[in-house]
């Protein structure tokens, strides 16, 4: 009995991580809802599953005569009763094969896994297995045998229905547009349905995501456009929304010893903190502190968010790096002007003439400095922008690559070949946030009052002090 | 040569040449980080720091070739 549960439990676990994958496969090549019809005929059939378990052993169990042991079986006969009316529900809402399909699934990993179990304790088994040679021979046919079926399997499914592929196509590249036709030099319409890699990557123009996926499937709705038309906003926002979901989270019952979350937030909080004052100094460090920390939390938890699978980096698009570095300009001059005085910004301005030369020089200065200044934004959008999509671009180029690899292309996965960069992108996201917060606290330092070098060592010196 | 020849050709050339110029830089603020390292170890934290702003800024020039190249990709 207890093996028997184990056994369930096995199944269970197995079933929901394959029926999983195999539904966003199926979101993401087929249809959306074909997925959903997939992901709920799964789930329908474990909860079946489970309810009958608690049936058998309110009934068949130790507990039986008890009175638990009769309402626990009164419960599972209700929750029978009621998952049917929710099966008959989903039947008539979504459809039928799709949900039969993923009925099924649990069923198929019960029988191959009892399959395997027979398999492995069989005396042919053991006397292939403990042979090395005999070992290695039916590691290479089963290999074989893999390969010839799953290249037959897929060339059969893209001969027999090409408007499928076409949907799935057109699902997954919905973000890209038409450009993915034309860089595919050519390829027919089945092949580009394929353009996926371990995270199901659309066509072109970098991964599919959630949003995208969404939007297909709904398209021509007006939801659907809007989502299309702002998914990196979605994503912004959905980025900021988890930062301060942690932050408040962090801080609900702030301890004074502080462990978990808390722990992890102020060890992030006192590092920047170092960071900043360490180059702004003890007495403007703090005031800058909550801006420049924030863009540089919010930057690298967008720069990464891009590599959770079906998600996308927000600062991979120009949009975005702009307004970052729109609000740096405009912070930067504010500062400026709060603590210079417009006297002391357009002193600032003209290159601080002291003397006879100095003022010679500053009809010079001035435009060299205008340009500086709106050079800064530039700079500093282009270069988030152009690495994170760059980086993006990279993991696409590679995921195809490993696609491309495979002898038959229909198959929705395909050899991890960018797996090599994860390593890269996780440095060059975390780079690249930091570059820009330090080139951003550069730029306030640059405009708050130059005696700050002797406060600093002030500074220091009433530190050393304490 | 038409337009979308020369634009093919043109803006991966363009992003070499530009990698080129970008990757002397950073070889050469390698270099001056690395030996000022050696010679004085405990102000690593500090050479650093400048290491990788002065590097972002070098990088930047291969950056702006690189987004170039995308503006006008769509062009070819």
């Amino acid at each position: 009995m207890i093996m028997g549960l184990e056994f369930l439990a096995r199944v269970r676990k197995t079933s929901t991580w394959l029926g999983g994958v195999l539904a966003l496969m199926a979101a993401t090549y087929v249809s959306p809802l074909l997925g959903l019809a997939f992901a709920a005929g799964g789930v329908w059939s474990l909860v079946n599953l489970q309810v009958l378990e608690k049936l058998v052993v309110s009934v068949m169990g130790p507990a039986r005569t008890t009175p638990e042991g009769i309402r626990g079986a009164g419960f599972s006969l209700m929750g029978m009763l009621l998952l049917l009316a929710v099966g008959a529900l989903l039947l008539s809402l979504l459809s039928p094969m799709a949900l039969l399909l993923g009925f099924l699934l649990p069923l198929a990993v019960i029988v191959l896994k009892a399959a395997s179990q027979v398999l492995l304790g069989s005396r042919l088994w053991t006397g292939i297995v403990n042979h090395r040679f005999r070992a290695a021979l039916a590691a290479v046919a089963i290999a074989a045998l893999t390969w010839f079926a799953l290249g037959a399997l897929t060339s059969a499914t893209a001969s027999n229905e090409p408007a499928k592929s076409h949907a799935a196509g057109a699902a997954a590249e919905s973000g890209a547009g038409a450009h993915a036709a034309e860089g595919e030099h050519a390829a027919p319409e089945g092949e580009h349905a394929a353009e996926g890699g371990e995270h199901s990557e659309g066509g072109g123009h970098g991964f599919t995501n959630i949003v995208a996926l969404i939007a297909g499937a709904g398209h021509g709705t007006p939801w659907a456009a809007f989502l299309e038309h702002y998914e990196i906003l979605v994503f912004s926002m959905l980025v900021a929304a988890l930062m301060l979901l942690v932050a408040f989270l962090a801080g609900r019952n702030a301890k004074m010893i502080p462990s978990g979350l808390q722990n992890l937030v102020e060890t992030l909080v006192e590092g920047l903190q170092d960071f900043i004052i360490g180059i702004l100094g003890p007495k403007h460090g703090p005031r800058f502190l909550p801006f420049l920390g924030t863009l540089f939390l919010y930057i690298l938890a967008m720069n990464l968010f891009g590599l959770i699978p079906f998600m996308h980096s927000a600062t991979a698009n120009l949009n975005v790096t702009v307004a970052l570095a729109l609000t740096v300009f405009v912070y930067v001059q504010f500062i400026g002007f709060k603590e210079l005085g417009p006297l002391g910004w357009a002193d600032h301005m003209l290159g601080s003439p002291r003397d006879l030369t100095g003022w010679l020089l500053a009809p010079l200065m001035l435009p060299i400095h205008m340009l500086g200044e709106l050079a800064k934004p530039i700079s500093l959008s282009c270069r988030l922008f152009g690495n994170i999509f760059g980086e993006d671009m990279l993991l696409v180029a590679f995921a195809s690559l490993g696609i491309a690899m495979l002898p038959f292309q229909q198959v929705p996965f395909g050899v991890p070949m960018q797996a090599i960069f994860y390593p890269l992108v996780l440095l060059g996201g975390f780079l690249q946030a930091m570059v820009f917060t330090v080139l951003s606290t550069i730029y306030i330092l640059l405009m708050l009052p130059h005696e700050h070098h002797d406060e600093h060592g002030h500074g220091e010196a009433a530190h050393h002090a304490h | 040569m038409d337009m979308h020849a020369a634009l093919a050709l043109g803006l991966p050339l363009g992003i070499g040449v530009a990698a080129i110029g970008s990757g002397i830089g950073l070889g050469l603020i390698g270099q001056g980080a690395m030996q000022a390292i050696g010679r004085q170890p405990e102000a690593t934290a500090k050479i650093q720091l400048a290491m990788i702003i002065i590097a972002a800024l070098a990088e930047a020039l291969t950056i702006y070739a690189f987004v170039t190249m995308f503006l006008l990709q769509g062009k070819i």
